[in-house]
């Protein structure tokens, strides 16, 4: 066989690889590489992780998107299939899909033929069954080495950077010792050379990129959420371990002290919230991170930080529910509990990252949020983002302002009165230490002063003034991301992780001549009725994308914001992703639909 | 009975202590007839929250004129004698306030509080060697007994036929 | 830290209790008013934290800072306090339902930590607030609204839930003895690191008449006149088993040998690690080299 024989396509410019084993198999360490080596490279990347319950040795998966420019989401249909094992493949069904374009490639040992391969009716036209482990052996001496063969075999057939990883495997490896640096270089080369033996029906490079990687980042959204508080200021953080949270607290476990700050892994989730609640009494700034269940147990706390006006930011990584639910895999079903759980009329304010990136500028604006506004405020993240690695290009800090809490001056000290009625209805907060300004924070209602009343008539002051401090944020355009044609009639609204899948499906159709466009809020509560007013009042049909069995922004818009009838709602239950190119195909239909309905009246008129 | 005073020997306690301990006295007890007035006020209990507010008076005016006493004969000595060294002692003690409690059981409760006093200073007394210092607690002494007198009469005047107790009547606490 | 010549009156608020007259929380307040006098800490230089029920209103009755905060988690919401301004004196109060029902799970753990701050538990074996209801510390047996035929579970003994895990200082106190309550507060808030105060504050409203403060005057037996050393906890153990027989009060422990207190562990570490990356290049860890 000769490289004459296959067809050249141009460089591809976004290759999406989705690889799954058993967790013994190492395959989310090959994907760890495989990123490492793309952004060593100034390739944009993007790879997520997803598991099955075990804590060791179930099926994991993991998908890298390598591209050229920009990336939105971790890509839809798999352009490369890697499969150490059928059975674990196959357990992560539509977040990793396949179609007849797919390169597939998995274990010869699985014993399944090339044309019968278990994926529902799907023939792929490049597929390798190829002796992973036996290539292994031989190279390594040992069949263990098998994610460093996937690892040639993807640098052999698609050009991802083989210098780079293979500096990340000597990096790896040299903690260990020479021999397992050797043994692993040749299970590496022995990857590339069966590639080499073995190439595609058409060959695929993945274009070259020259940029220059200075500053380049390379983290997932926990690590993110947990760094950006740190920016922000925050010094204290009561957290309990819940899945897909936790990295938050691990980071600043480490980090925090280095600030004069602390972390409180607290007995449970009220106690973890409760010390954050007690540090922001104390006059700093502070965070609490949790997960739906998690959330639940804390939402009687978030009742006191309102009526007592303390700042708090309160991280919600989400994960498919109720209860337990998918504790491992994204969704988007817990905006109802974070507008309206809780008790009593309060109104906290949410916002939700969309990326990785993103998570930087939305902890820090919580943080001012909450201090500026003194309430708690939410940061709905998902297990996609909070997980998912991704390149992330330098973030100048200095376009960030941090905000702090107002505090009373000496003159205000004179005569102070904690809740003072004021006309934005923000008081100025003082903080035990400071002398004059002692009062009573409690959960009770309260007069300007702090003392406790069962007055009615104080209570509906209270509760207007608590409202009023928060009406700003309803103007606040900042906070909401506008894409495409301003005065398209198509329109699709999305947020959190979708929103990146959103982006790319905006995209396609504006290629092909449609004329849409796309609102991501990150203030998803309060809703800002005039952005979606402004924003919808071109739209006849469109969808409001989310990852959620009930499509819960969908239906808070349509309790507070005249929505046109064409507006509609697309969900899915969690771990079940939005493909780019599916939501395409429903906006083309919805511009066919749209077209028909017009000429309709036209033949009626 | 002296053991409700810390840190002060009998024995050999000088004019002006006695005097500072006489006004402290007086002055915490004026303080606990005031406070227990809040209660009972806070609590429309107003009969006896009124005599608790005439007591609290008394109790300034007698504190005063022992003020006067001391500032006349020691001008401004520095005291020896604090408020932390005293706990009760012609103060009603704070349990004794109840909701909805008549001018009788307040009357009574003044009555404990006056013979109370009285045996402090009388067991006071036998532990004194100062001449002058005994002679100011007897005076202290047969104070009390003179109030105890007046309690008396109030007393006797309010008529002891029961008028019910008040919880019989009243309404159910209330849950917060 | 600062301190000053103060008295009690320094330490009292405005606000006029709600308290039935007669409860036990009036003498409880009045003590701590005494113990913080004795301290020197100015108000503004403390944190009184609480719960919810009738005794978790005592911190709006002093000048401190105070925090009325939920049911059962006083303990949590103060240790973020001590952690975020160690230099803080944080007193902790509530009731019994507030601390060993609801709140019990919190009771360990601070424990564990060693955090220095005091938690008073006015335990009065009823629930006041909801109108007298069976309580964690009620007597086996006590007809209450919620147990009209006679509660059939037995009672949680404070002294030994907090001694069994391990509490530097525990004692316990009443108010029929301002004095030696006074005295035991103020110890328990000299004491460096966790320190415990059981007191009897009964409930004057739905309390049993043996469990009132005139009750206490007779019941009540000093530790220190049966001879007990606070620093003998097994013995401790012993005596703090009577809890509900026996109205012992004073220092039932006193650990002779503090150990270092969760504060003084976190400074340490916070030193250790003093001087990462300035906060506004906090990213630069994560760039790729």
């Amino acid at each position: 066989m000769t490289t004459q024989t296959e067809s050249m396509h141009p460089p591809a410019t976004d290759l999406v690889i989705g690889m799954a084993g058993s967790g013994g198999d190492g395959i989310v360490s090959a994907g760890e590489s495989l990123i490492a080596a793309a952004a060593a490279e100034g390739y944009h990347a993007m790879m997520t992780k997803s598991f099955g319950s075990q804590i060791r040795g179930g099926e994991s998966s993991c998908r890298v998107r390598i591209g050229t420019s920009a990336l939105h989401n971790p890509g839809g249909i798999l352009d490369v299939a890697v499969a150490l094992n059928w059975e674990d493949f196959l357990r992560f069904g539509a977040e990793l899909p396949v179609s007849s374009q797919t390169v597939v490639i998995y274990e010869k040992a699985t014993n399944v033929a090339p044309d019968q391969l278990p994926l529902g009716g799907v023939h792929p036209t490049d597929v390798f069954a190829v002796p992973i482990e036996e290539i292994a052996r031989k190279a390594a001496g040992t069949d263990l080495a098998k994610n460093t063969v996937v690892l040639g075999l993807l640098a052999g057939w698609f050009d991802l950077a083989p210098d780079a990883i293979l500096r990340g495997i000597r990096k790896r490896f040299a903690k260990k010792s020479a021999e397992l640096v050797q043994n692993n270089e040749k299970a590496f080369q022995s990857g590339i050379d069966y590639a080499k033996a073995n190439p595609l029906r058409q060959a695929r490079p993945l274009a070259r990129v020259s940029r220059s990687t200075a500053g380049l980042m390379l983290l997932d959204g926990n690590d993110m959420c947990a760094a950006a508080s740190l920016f922000a200021g925050c010094e204290f953080f009561g957290g309990y371990p819940i899945t897909p949270s936790t990295e938050i607290m691990q980071y600043l476990s480490r980090e925090i002290w280095r600030y004069g700050g602390a972390v409180l892994q607290a007995e449970d989730e009220i106690a973890g919230i409760g010390a954050a609640v007690g540090a922001s009494f104390a006059g700093k700034k502070s965070m609490t991170a949790t997960s739906g269940p998690g959330m639940s147990l804390k939402t009687e706390m978030l009742g006191l930080a309102s009526i007592a006006e303390l700042p708090l930011v309160v991280v919600n990584v989400m994960r498919g529910g109720p209860s337990t639910g998918l504790p491992t895999k994204p969704e988007q079903s817990d905006l109802f509990q974070a507008a309206f759980s809780g008790h009593g009329d309060v109104l906290r304010p949410i916002l939700a990252p969309t990326s990785v990136a993103d998570t930087f500028r939305v902890t820090v604006e919580a943080f001012n949020l909450a201090e500026h506004y003194q309430t708690p405020v939410m940061i709905l993240s998902d297990q996609e983002i909070a997980q998912r690695k991704e390149t992330v290009d330098a973030i100048d800090t200095s376009r960030f302002e941090v905000l702090h809490r107002r505090v009373p001056t000496g003159a205000e000290l004179e005569s102070y009165e904690r809740f003072r009625a004021t006309e934005s209805g923000i008081s100025p907060i003082s903080h035990p230490g400071m002398q004059g300004g002692n009062y009573l924070a409690a959960g009770i209602e309260h007069n300007d002063k702090g003392d406790p009343t069962v007055s009615g008539k104080i209570h509906a002051r209270m509760n207007e003034k608590r409202f009023r401090k928060l009406d700003p944020l309803r103007h606040r355009q900042d906070l909401f991301a506008i894409e495409g044609d301003a005065d398209a009639p198509l329109a699709l609204i999305a947020w959190g992780s979708v929103a990146g899948v959103c982006r790319e499906s905006l995209a396609r159709v504006r290629a092909s001549g449609l004329r849409a466009k796309l609102l991501v809020p990150t203030l998803l509560w309060p809703i800002a009725e005039g952005v979606y007013q402004d924003f919808l009042a071109s739209v006849q049909a469109g969808l409001v994308v989310e990852l959620s069995h009930q499509g819960q922004l969908y239906r808070m818009l349509r309790m507070q914001v005249d929505v046109p009838r064409g507006l509609k709602s697309l969900t899915r239950s969690g771990a079940n992703p939005f493909l780019p190119s599916e939501i395409a195909q429903r906006l083309e239909q919805l511009a066919i639909d749209l077209q028909s309905r017009v000429s309709d009246q036209k033949g009626e008129g | 009975m002296t053991t409700k005073v810390s840190g002060l020997d009998f024995s050999k306690l000088t004019l002006l202590d006695a005097l500072d301990l006489a006004v402290l006295i007086e002055e915490e007890a004026m303080d606990r007839y005031r406070e227990l007035a809040e209660q009972l006020e806070v609590h429309n209990t107003h009969a006896a929250a009124k005599f608790f507010r005439f007591m609290e008076r008394n109790e300034a005016k007698h504190r005063e004129a022992l003020l006067t006493q001391r500032t006349a004969r020691f001008a401004d000595a520095p005291r020896h004698v604090r408020r932390e060294m005293i706990f009760d002692i012609e103060a009603p003690e704070y349990d004794e306030a109840r909701t909805f409690m008549s001018l009788r059981a307040a009357l009574e409760v003044s009555m404990r509080s006056e013979t109370k006093a009285r045996e402090f200073f009388e067991s006071a007394l036998a532990q004194i060697s100062d001449s002058e210092v005994r002679t100011l607690f007897a005076e202290l002494r047969d104070e009390e007994i003179e109030h105890q007198g007046l309690v008396q009469k109030e007393l006797d005047k309010v008529g002891s036929g029961a008028p019910g107790d008040p919880e019989d009547y009243a309404d159910e606490p209330v849950s917060h | 830290m600062t301190t000053v010549q103060l008295t009690s009156k320094d330490f009292k608020s405005n606000l006029k209790p709600i308290w039935c007259p007669g409860c036990g929380d009036f003498g409880v307040v009045q003590g701590i008013y005494r113990a913080l006098a004795s301290i020197g800490r100015p108000p503004h230089e403390i944190a009184f934290v609480s719960g919810i029920g009738c005794s978790s209103r005592i911190p709006g009755y002093t000048t401190a800072y105070g925090f009325n905060t939920v049911h059962g988690r006083a303990l949590p919401i103060a240790q973020g306090i001590k952690l975020a301004n160690p230099e803080l004196l944080v007193l902790v109060a509530g009731g019994d339902g507030d601390g060993f029902s609801i709140g019990g799970g919190h009771v360990p753990h601070a424990i564990r930590r060693n955090p220095d701050l005091t938690y008073l538990v006015m335990d009065n074996q009823i629930y006041g607030l909801t109108k007298g209801q069976l309580s964690p510390t009620s007597a086996c047996g006590l007809k209450t609204v919620t147990s009209p035929h006679g509660a059939i579970e037995h009672p949680v003994n404070p002294l030994l839930y907090v001694l069994s895990y391990g509490a530097g200082f525990v004692a316990q106190a009443t108010p029929a003895d301002m004095a030696g309550m006074t005295a035991i507060i103020e110890e328990a808030i000299r004491y460096p690191g966790f320190s415990f105060v059981n007191v009897q504050s009964p409930c004057v409203t739905y309390g049993e008449d043996h469990q009132q403060v005139k009750a206490h005057r007779t019941a009540m037996k000093t530790l220190a006149s049966m001879g007990h050393d606070p620093s003998d906890r097994m013995r401790a153990f012993e005596l703090a088993s009577h809890y509900g027989e026996q109205l012992y009060t004073g220092v039932f422990y006193r650990n002779p040998n503090p150990p270092p207190t969760y504060g003084a562990l976190v400074k340490e570490r916070q030193a250790a690690l003093a001087g990462g990356l300035p906060r506004e290049r906090i990213l630069e860890s994560f760039i790729q080299r």
